[in-house]
């Protein structure tokens, strides 16, 4: 009530030259109105992200101090070439893309599969399933962890069976057979993530207005003719996001590997991902300009992917409504 | 199971087929929580015996559950860590919570209703570091901390914990819905300043935000492990509740023997689940908190799991 008088009051006012400075002074006050509200967050941006990005690029830069050698300066771009040339920096990055290669067509299959499922039962049941398909999703990370530990542990797992039936009687050679590990993280991380992302694209395909959908029926068309011609092209940039979404956390894998070579009495590469290479660099070699280079370069991919992300996905840009 | 309802005639083979295989999905996902959630109630003896039949039902008792966490509260030099780590958990999470609530609703407001010039850089940051998994900058975050000689304290790890982009994001989308632009000019031409409009305007239509940063922040800081696994790892009293049950792993007699031969304490599978399950009641507890207002926002909260 209030807008609508005063909307009348400001449009009845006369636009003569003053307005344009006064329209100025306003605009001022508003930047300074804004940077005001926006100063608590510029500071925890800073210290939690810009200022940790400059000192990490400062201190891959630097060479790092050594018991014959203990002085800190300038080292070029030494410790990246430490990280490059250092024997298990290839083989983190193949083992995260051996490991992606499985998890994620896995991971994708099961999103949209569940999601389209879900979505051709309404009512009661539908909407219960996607409830607990979102329950493991609560279990994140160790939580998730320790009940995967139960499941892989055959001494007491629930699928015991199964573990005895190809061969397996410890924890250790359940997580440690060679090739194994990709398809444990791949059922670990399935388990936890798939629930929510079903939510995302889920919320998707709720959003296809029903005149859509009665028109493909009056064309005759059935259940799978729907989800494959209809739902599936229009959903089609939620499941760019979750992939995207999905690839760049592979990057960050770390808890899993770290805690499965713990329970399998270190049988495991104690380095296996990128992540715990650069965790090495900085904990157990003292090497801060190294473990700073390495994140550096873990911090390109994912802003590369972080970008692809925010672009594509129409995030940003739908600012003016 | 609308379905029964409405009779035997009307289920079609490609319904069926819909219903078994939504259902076969939704027992692999239960059946392990179930047996996992019954661990935490059963007896070492039990689990050793395999007695209790199905998951181990039947081996269920209170008196289990009592001796488990005399077990898990009894680890450390002096026991009570496990309540240590937990109130350790509950003051970053809640403290990191209540900081991302404090500066993202303001930050949200002013990207979404006011002109700036910098507007759409800061948008682009937030989005950009809202999409990128967090544990990229753990590293720079340690150097940082450790410049500043604040490794093993527990206000680093809030302080940055309040940064939390996400929260920002559904603060901006929030204020965009809520708050129409006529209504923020039509204070202004009342007289009233930027901040002003905010804090009497803004905040007064912010309950449903609030609670959607803070539950978010939460459970994210809640169950956050490299973060503090860098920061307080040095520290065995000021660590979080996730990094501790990597502890009580690895002091487990299943998986180190020789480390678990000179505890007092026996951390078997029973007493490992009941810590577990323990750590995961003030998610439960947040969230049953939060439920009205999640499905309410659900479509907004849906940007990111």
């Amino acid at each position: 009530m209030t807008t609508a008088t005063v909307d009348k009051r400001s449009t009845s006012v006369p636009v003569p030259k003053p307005q344009r400075s006064r329209a100025k002074a306003s605009r001022s006050s508003e930047t300074r109105g804004a940077w005001l509200l926006l100063s608590p967050y510029v500071v925890l941006l800073l210290i939690g992200g810009i200022v940790p990005v400059g000192y990490a690029i400062k201190t891959a830069l630097e060479k790092p101090p050594t018991p014959l050698d203990p002085s800190t300066g300038f080292g070029g771009v030494a410790s990246f070439k430490t990280v490059f040339t250092d024997y298990r920096f290839v083989d983190t990055f193949q083992n995260v893309l051996a490991t992606l290669v499985i998890w994620l067509p896995i991971m994708m299959v099961g999103i949209v599969g569940l999601a389209l499922l879900i979505h051709a039962s309404p009512g009661r049941f539908g909407s219960a399933m996607r409830f607990v398909y979102y329950i493991p999703g609560a279990l994140a990370g160790i939580a998730n962890f320790v009940l995967w530990v139960y499941l892989l542990n055959p001494g007491q797992s629930p699928i015991e069976g199964f573990w005895h039936a190809i061969g397996v009687d410890t924890i250790k050679q359940a997580v440690a057979a060679p090739g194994q590990l990709p398809f444990i993280l791949t059922a670990m991380m399935f388990f936890q993530g798939v629930g929510s992302w079903i939510v995302v694209v889920n919320g998707g395909l709720n959003g296809i207005p029903d005149d859509i959908f009665e028109a493909a029926a009056l064309d005759g068309a059935n259940a799978w003719q729907l989800a494959w011609h209809v739902k599936l092209p229009i959903i089609r940039p939620w499941i760019g996001y979750a992939a995207l979404m999905n690839l760049a956390y592979g990057f960050q894998l770390f808890l899993e590997p770290q805690l499965l070579d713990q329970v399998a009495s270190n049988a495991l590469p104690d380095q296996w991902t990128p992540t715990q290479l650069g965790y090495a660099f900085a904990f157990s070699n003292y090497n801060f300009p190294a473990a700073a280079a390495m994140s550096l370069i873990l911090l390109v991919i994912t802003l590369g992917i972080g970008l692809l992300i925010v672009f594509r996905s129409g995030l940003f840009g739908e600012e003016d409504n | 199971m609308a379905a029964h309802t409405r009779g035997i005639e009307s289920w079609s083979p490609g319904r069926l087929a819909r219903v078994v295989s939504m259902l076969f999905v939704a027992a692999i996902f239960l059946v392990p929580i179930a047996g996992f959630v019954a661990m935490a109630f059963r007896s070492n003896d039990g689990v050793e015996n395999g007695s209790g039949g199905f998951l181990g039902l039947g081996d269920i008792a209170w008196s289990n559950v009592r001796y488990s966490w005399s077990q898990v509260n009894g680890f450390g030099p002096d026991g009570g860590l496990f309540t240590r780590w937990m109130t350790n958990s509950l003051i970053v999470a809640a403290g990191g919570a209540i900081l991302a609530v404090v500066a993202a609703l303001p930050a949200g407001y002013a990207m979404a209703r006011l002109r700036f010039r910098a507007r759409r850089a800061v948008l682009l940051i937030t989005l950009v570091t809202m999409v990128m998994p967090n544990t990229v900058l753990v590293i720079p975050l340690f150097l940082e901390v450790n410049a500043v000689g604040a490794v093993g304290q527990l206000w680093p790890v809030a302080l940055i914990m309040g940064f939390f982009p996400f929260g920002v994001y559904l603060s901006y989308i929030h204020y965009l819905i809520t708050m129409p632009k006529e209504l923020v000019e039509a204070a202004r031409l009342d007289g009233l300043g930027e901040v002003s409009v905010f804090w009497w305007i803004g905040l007064r239509i912010s309950k449903q935000v609030v609670v959607l940063v803070a539950f978010f922040a939460f459970v994210a800081n809640w169950t956050n492990f490299f973060l503090p696994l860098a920061l307080l790892s040095s520290n065995q009293r000021n660590q979080t509740v996730s990094i501790g049950l990597q502890q009580l792993i690895g002091a487990s007699p299943l998986f180190n023997p020789t480390v678990a031969a000179g505890l007092d304490v026996k951390l078997y599978m029973p007493q490992l689940a009941l810590a577990t399950f323990i750590s995961m009641l003030p998610l439960l507890a947040v969230f049953l908190g939060a439920q009205r207002f999640l499905i309410r926002g659900e479509t907004v909260g849906a940007v990111k799991g």
